[in-house]
Formats: structure tokens, C-alpha cells, sequence
């Protein structure tokens, strides 16, 4: 078969810079399934999502597999995307429902005892001492007492330092809801906290 | 951005809490992001996918049969709960001493403590260990000890998570029989097992170190030294515990003093190249004592593969095996790979203190050396072997350019390590 002469000049094809794309052309790009925009949402947001999911699980191991799923769907549900713009909050969003449907699975597999929620993983945290490992470890084993969505607005205002508005938007509710939830995480985590550590059935 | 709205007190314990769930809990690492972004990338691959009619049926029969599963468990556990009532907690005697607010264990003698669970475990604690009973619930026991020994007997039949504080290090316990010590003074952290398994985190080289029975780790922070022996039975059951034997693995910091022809035999399967990236199998065989394994997969696979595409784990695992085989050209080759291709990585800190080591291992390396350790000390001016390095770094210019040149380090040294390991070697630059 003749080749056809081609007359189109050539020209040297470089790789653009995907870093300077802003975060529309990304939901764009991975909403059009483009190759590169999967690889640059997860750079771009995955430290937001990771930090989020290891502060509200407490576990460096829980919330790798976390943000495997809250990627996942972000990239299911980017085409229901309508403003690819605000597409950091989509993300956001996504990784609180996500970490929302894990916390009450959780608490369903520990009354069910399918198995034993998990202590806090303390690897990498940084904290080489024995009270401060025992301090977080007690704080995540009160916040497992805590419905779900009070966990969660707790985490997003006291460790996230997130203002009363942007929990309220985030989780698409209202701010009068959040603060509720607030007041009563508080209260009784503060309650919980102040009570001497007990240990149960020691003969002292 | 906070709110100017007013909000409910906390206590001040629920403070220090957050704080320290912000500070500690921080962003993840690039090792963690690098391997979070291939699992993101496999699961999204279009081989993954699959028909949706099919996905449908398959998530209804998966539905089902989870139905069903739920169904038994509820009735099996109602049941289960119903009978153990009574029996849920677990209750404690202390022989010897008494147990005060927070937990801790006094000792009234001189003789030591026993602590004996109503499930059949059992505690015995050395004279003069200081300790505490951190959580003891339906759960799990959480045991802390921060200075001493302690004989740990768990029971087999015990559905409790286990867990001892030792030190820095976290000791998670199955049904086992073992003796656990640590002393914050030398930073000496020793466990003999005699029977079961357990798993061992802390600040080791080689990440978590799962033992099983008979053998014995001791890890000496100060000296950056891991050891893992094999006992016999009659060693295993002696107690106290006697000086460590001869070393069948051992982390950065030491140069065993000749290599072992064989390495501890411990059962496990040559790494395929498949396996290579993110398979961890060569710092658990590290620990094991199998650096010849660890030199000829890497063989196997092909250096220069392995250099390119081993993960950061096993770079380093790569290269400590072959420093303690004596191949420094491989060894430099692997540190120098950890420090190029993984340059954020924590990892990457410990490869540069190392290249120093190895560098020192060659006649003319000295000033390359101290090039390396300082490096190590611009980069980790808080790093975990600032020590090592400032001390390396103060005895290779002691040994190069004089005492007067380093006895600026020695004082330096002293005023940040009074007890350090070079603390000796420093004060005899500055003695008149």
C-alpha cells in the first residue's frame, strides 16, 4: 500500500506541565478519562485526604486503604462534577462520606464483635514517649464512643482547625447542626477525659 | 480559619489531646504517597473493570450470602454474649506490691511483683521494674514498663489483645511465654521468647520484627544495633538473661567482625522479581540474618533493575546486606539509589549517615566521610543519629587534620550528648 506524502511540518511535542493546570482542568481532564489527570488528582489532593483519614481513624494503615476508596469514588463520581472548578471540595466531600460510612461500620463490626476496633497504630507518629503514645491512644478509644458524625465534625474543628462554616458546608448541613454536634462531642469527650484512667476488676 | 463564635469549654486534657493528634498525626510521607498512587492507579485500570450486569449480580449474591452470614453471627453472638456475662472482665491480683492511681505498680519489698489474671496470665515483674497497667478491660491488657524486667505468661486461650510498652518499643502478644527488659540508661531493649510468637515495633531499623519461639532480639538505640539470636531451649529459660551470643543479624551501626557462612536458618522463600517492589521481604530477611538471600535475588533480578525500581525498604535492606557482607561498591551503590530516587523519604537520611559508614570502610574515604556526616547533619539537624554522626564525624577529624580541629566538635558533642556514646572520646580531645 503507498504511503501518502504527508506535508503537515513536523514539530517537537512537549509535555505539558500538568502542576500548572488548576483544579477545573483536572476534573475536566479525569472527568474526560485523560490518563495523566488520575495520577495528578491524587498528587494533588492525596496529602488533604491521608492527613484527614489518619487524624479521624487514628490508624496510618486504616486510612491508606481510606483514601483508596475516597479516590476511588472521586474518580466514579467526577462526572456528576458540575463545577469542576470547586473540585478540591468535591474531593473533600467525597473523603468525609467516605470516612463517615467507615466510622459506622466500625462501630457495627465492634457491636457485632466481628472483631476488636483497632488500637492506635503508633507508627510513624512521631511520638517516641510512653504517655503520649498512651494519651492518643486513650483520646481514639473515646472517640470510638462518639456517634460518627460527631467524630467527624470534632476532628474538622479541633485537629483540622476548620471554621464553624466550612464544616457546615462540607458535610452539607447546617451550621446550627454542626455546632450541636460540636458542643456534644465536647462535653463528653472533656467528661470521658477528666475521669481518672480506670482499670477494671483489680483487687486494690 | 476559626470562628468567632463561642464555644463549649474543654478540658484541659481534651486539649493537650487534639494538640497532640495534630502534631504527631502529620501529612503522609512521599514513600506512603508513591505507594498510595500505584494502588490507586491498579485498582482504576481498565482490567479491573468489569460488565456492569455483572458487577450488579455479583454485589446481590454478595449481599445475600452477607445476610445470611449476620444472620448466624447475631444469634451466635447474642449467645455467646449472653453466656460470658459474667465472665467478661478480666480481674487481676497483685502479689508484692499494689497498684496506684494511673496504674502503676508499687513494689512493698524488695523481692519483685506478681500479677495474675483471672484468665491464667501471668506477670512477674524484677525487683526495682517500674511499671503500670495501662488499660486492663474486656478487650485487651495494655502493659507499660519503663524500666526493668518483666516474665510475661499469656494465656493461649485468651481472646484479649496484648499489648507491653517497653521503652520506646510496643511488643504485641499472642498466647506466648516471654521475658522483656528495658533499660532507659544504656537504651537497651531485650525480649527472649520461649514460646508463641509476637511481633515487635519500635524504633528498629527494619520496621516490625515478628520473633517466634526461642529466639531473642535486643536492640541498643544508643549504639544503633539490632541483634537477633537463636537460643536453645536451656538459654531461652534461664533468667536473668545472659549477655547476648553471636549476632545472626544486625542493623546499621555495627560491622559484625567476620561474615557467618550460613545464616540463620530460618525458613523462607528466595524473592521472585515480581515480588521485588513493595514486598518487604528483604528487610524481614535482614532481621532474619539472610543477607546471602537478599545479595542473590538482587543478583538474580539484576543490580542494575533492582537500583531502579527496588522500593525504598528494600534499597536499604539491600544495602545493609551487603555492608555486612563486606560489598561496599554495592552497598554505596544501594545508598546512593535510597538518596537519589527517594530524596524526601526518611530513609534517605539514614542511606546518607550510612554512605559515611561505608566510606569509612575504605582507607581514602576518610574526608568523604565527614562529608557525608555533615550532609547527614545539615539536613537532620534533629535526626534520630545526629549523635552517631556528630561523633563519627569528631573522631574522623581528630584522626585527618589534629585534636585542635576537632575539639570545636568535642564541645559541641558534650553540650548535646553529655552521655553519649562519643562522650568519652570527647572529653579526652578537650582534656589539657
Amino acid at each position: 500500500m503507498p504511503t501518502i506524502p504527508s506535508h503537515v511540518p513536523l514539530s517537537l511535542v512537549v509535555g505539558q506541565d500538568r502542576r500548572a493546570a488548576s483544579d477545573g482542568d483536572v476534573a475536566r481532564a479525569l472527568s474526560a478519562g485523560e490518563t495523566w489527570a488520575a495520577a495528578e488528582t491524587w498528587r494533588r489532593f492525596a496529602p488533604m485526604v491521608l492527613t484527614l483519614a489518619k487524624r479521624t481513624l487514628g490508624s496510618h494503615s486504616e486510612a491508606e486503604d481510606i483514601g483508596q476508596d475516597v479516590f476511588c469514588r472521586v474518580y466514579r463520581k467526577v462526572r456528576t462534577l458540575r463545577e469542576p472548578d470547586s473540585f478540591r471540595n468535591f474531593v473533600y466531600t467525597c473523603a468525609l462520606r467516605v470516612l463517615q460510612t467507615e466510622l459506622h461500620r466500625k462501630k457495627m463490626r465492634s457491636w457485632l464483635s466481628f472483631e476488636q476496633p483497632d488500637l492506635l497504630d503508633c507508627r510513624g507518629c512521631g511520638t517516641p514517649d510512653m504517655e503520649s503514645r498512651d494519651l492518643l491512644r486513650r483520646f481514639y478509644s473515646l472517640l470510638d464512643r462518639l456517634a460518627p458524625s460527631d467524630r467527624v465534625v470534632f476532628v474538622l474543628r479541633r485537629v483540622e482547625s476548620m471554621s464553624i462554616e466550612e464544616i457546615a458546608t462540607t458535610m452539607e448541613t447546617s451550621e446550627s447542626t454542626v455546632k450541636r454536634s460540636l458542643a456534644r462531642a465536647s462535653s463528653r469527650l472533656s467528661r470521658w477525659m477528666d475521669d481518672a484512667p480506670r482499670l477494671a476488676g483489680g483487687e486494690r | 480559619m476559626r470562628t468567632t463564635t463561642s464555644e463549649p469549654k474543654e478540658s484541659p486534657a481534651l486539649t493537650e489531646a487534639t494538640d497532640l493528634c495534630r502534631d504527631t498525626l502529620g501529612p503522609p510521607t512521599m514513600a506512603e504517597l508513591e505507594r498510595g498512587l500505584d494502588g490507586f492507579l491498579a485498582r482504576i485500570s481498565p482490567q479491573k473493570t468489569r460488565p456492569r450486569r455483572l458487577v450488579r449480580w455479583s454485589r446481590a449474591s454478595v449481599a445475600v450470602a452477607l445476610c445470611t452470614l449476620l444472620a448466624l453471627q447475631v444469634t451466635s453472638v447474642l449467645r455467646k454474649r449472653w453466656s460470658a456475662r459474667e465472665s467478661a472482665t478480666l480481674a487481676y491480683r497483685v502479689d508484692g506490691g499494689s497498684v496506684l492511681e494511673g496504674g502503676y505498680l508499687r513494689e512493698s519489698g524488695h523481692t519483685g511483683m506478681n500479677v495474675v489474671f483471672n484468665e491464667g496470665s501471668r506477670l512477674a515483674l524484677s525487683p526495682g521494674t517500674r511499671s503500670r497497667l495501662s488499660v486492663v478491660d474486656r478487650d485487651s491488657a495494655h502493659v507499660a514498663i519503663e524500666r526493668g524486667k518483666g516474665s510475661f505468661q499469656v494465656a493461649h486461650k485468651s481472646n484479649r489483645r496484648w499489648l507491653v510498652d517497653v521503652g520506646p518499643f510496643l511488643v504485641t502478644v499472642t498466647g506466648t511465654v516471654f521475658t522483656v527488659s528495658w533499660d532507659p540508661v544504656s537504651e537497651e531493649f531485650d525480649l527472649r521468647l520461649r514460646e508463641g510468637s509476637v511481633v515487635v515495633s519500635g524504633p528498629v531499623s527494619a520496621g516490625e520484627i515478628a520473633l517466634r519461639a526461642g529466639q531473642r532480639l535486643v536492640a541498643n538505640l544508643a549504639k544503633v544495633e539490632t541483634v537477633i539470636t537463636e537460643e536453645t531451649p536451656e538459654q531461652a529459660s534461664s533468667d536473668p538473661p545472659s549477655a547476648p551470643p553471636a549476632p545472626a543479624a544486625t542493623s546499621p551501626g555495627l560491622q559484625p567482625p567476620a561474615p557467618r557462612p550460613s545464616p540463620a536458618p530460618v525458613a523462607s522463600k528466595a524473592s521472585t522479581p515480581a515480588k521485588l517492589a513493595g514486598d518487604h521481604q528483604w528487610s524481614r530477611k535482614l532481621a532474619r540474618g539472610q543477607w546471602d538471600h537478599i545479595l542473590q535475588d538482587a543478583e538474580h533480578i539484576g543490580v542494575e533493575a533492582t537500583l531502579g525500581e527496588a522500593s525504598s525498604e528494600d534499597l536499604l535492606a539491600l544495602a545493609n546486606a551487603a555492608r555486612y557482607r563486606h560489598r561496599s561498591d554495592l552497598a554505596r551503590s544501594a545508598l546512593l539509589a535510597e538518596r537519589r530516587r527517594f530524596p524526601d523519604s526518611p530513609r534517605s537520611l539514614e542511606a546518607i549517615y550510612l554512605l559515611g559508614r561505608v566510606e569509612e570502610s575504605w582507607e581514602t574515604g576518610t574526608s568523604q566521610a565527614i562529608a557525608w556526616y555533615d550532609e547527614y547533619l545539615a539536613r537532620a539537624p534533629t535526626g534520630p543519629l545526629v549523635g552517631e554522626a556528630l561523633g563519627r564525624k569528631m573522631t574522623l577529624t581528630d584522626k585527618l587534620e589534629g585534636p585542635a580541629r576537632a575539639r570545636s566538635l568535642a564541645e559541641e558533642y558534650l553540650r548535646r550528648f553529655p552521655k553519649g556514646n562519643y562522650a568519652g572520646s570527647a572529653r579526652e580531645l578537650l582534656a589539657p
